[in-house]
């Protein structure tokens, strides 16, 4: 019974260190990324401004394609934003390892589950939790609403 | 040409911010969250803000929020441009006197007739 007991301290120790590397790997990841898309958006506006005095029709089909890296380049602010979610969810397991649990089964699972719902159910973080858990990833019913969302607008 | 304030905590979404905005011949000045946008905009009148809402020191919503404080800016265009789309979120921004809500990835040729249409 100690001996189990002191099995499952060690488990969460294990998983309270995996889970502060990662959100350190994961830092380092996000900081070295940030200086090439800066230096890409740069490169963007050069060539932007490069654009303006040049006469049609070759500067509209540029222009289109500026538009379009414009477009594609958000999606690593997103990544960014939705790493530092998770950086900061690994920054939380690691700060408070979870309750003693041994075993992988689909009751653990479950119990699992619940236990990081409980400690992550602070707004955007359960929102996340419950995109990353959701069977069928996030092209289900939820994240279906928030991709029909995208790029919308709406004067009040 | 409008002088336009985009405020965002992601370096790299305020030079895209900036670029679409200058490609429609606006001059653009940034601000990395709500305090420093605060202290540019007290230093001059801009004729439209965009922020994003999540942002370190003062969030996007409560900038929108002091800036209606200020007569100068109190009819002045305000729009979010974040990636929340929550009708709850927006009903804080409608509240706190925002302009517009426009959720990202944005279009550029879209920002700029929003801008052109609330500068109308």
């Amino acid at each position: 019974m100690a001996s189990a007991a002191a099995d499952t301290r060690c488990r969460c120790e294990t998983l309270g260190v995996s889970a502060e590397a990662a959100a350190i790997l994961l830092a380092f990841a996000m900081r070295e990324s940030e200086t090439p898309a800066v230096e890409l958006g740069s490169a963007l506006e050069r060539l932007g401004q490069g654009l303006r005095p040049a006469a049609a029709p070759a500067a509209e089909a540029l222009s289109r394609e500026l538009a379009a890296c414009v477009r594609a380049l958000q999606f690593h602010d997103r990544l960014m934003q939705q790493l530092a979610v998770i950086r900061n969810l690994l920054t939380r397991l690691a700060d408070h390892p979870l309750p003693q649990m041994a075993g992988f089964g689909a009751q653990r699972w479950e119990e699992l589950l619940a236990a990081l719902r409980e400690r992550l159910a602070a707004g955007s973080h359960d929102e996340l939790f419950e995109l990353l858990v959701r069977t069928g990833g996030v092209g289900g019913a939820g994240g279906g609403g928030a991709a029909q969302a995208e790029g919308s607008s709406e004067l009040f | 040409m409008a002088r336009i304030l985009a405020v965002d905590d992601s370096p790299s979404m305020r030079q895209l911010v900036k670029l679409a905005l200058s490609s429609g011949g606006h001059q653009v000045d940034l601000a990395t969250d709500g305090v420093e946008a605060l202290q540019v905009a007290e230093k001059q009148q801009f004729d439209v803000v965009i922020t994003d809402v999540n942002m370190p020191n003062m969030d996007g919503i409560s900038l929108v929020r002091e800036l209606r404080r200020r007569t100068n800016y109190r009819f002045t265009p305000l729009l979010m441009l974040t990636t929340e789309s929550t009708v709850e979120r927006k009903q804080e921004g409608r509240e706190a006197g925002a302009t517009g809500w426009l959720v990202k990835p944005f279009d550029p040729d879209r920002l700029l007739s929003i801008v052109t249409k609330v500068l109308a």
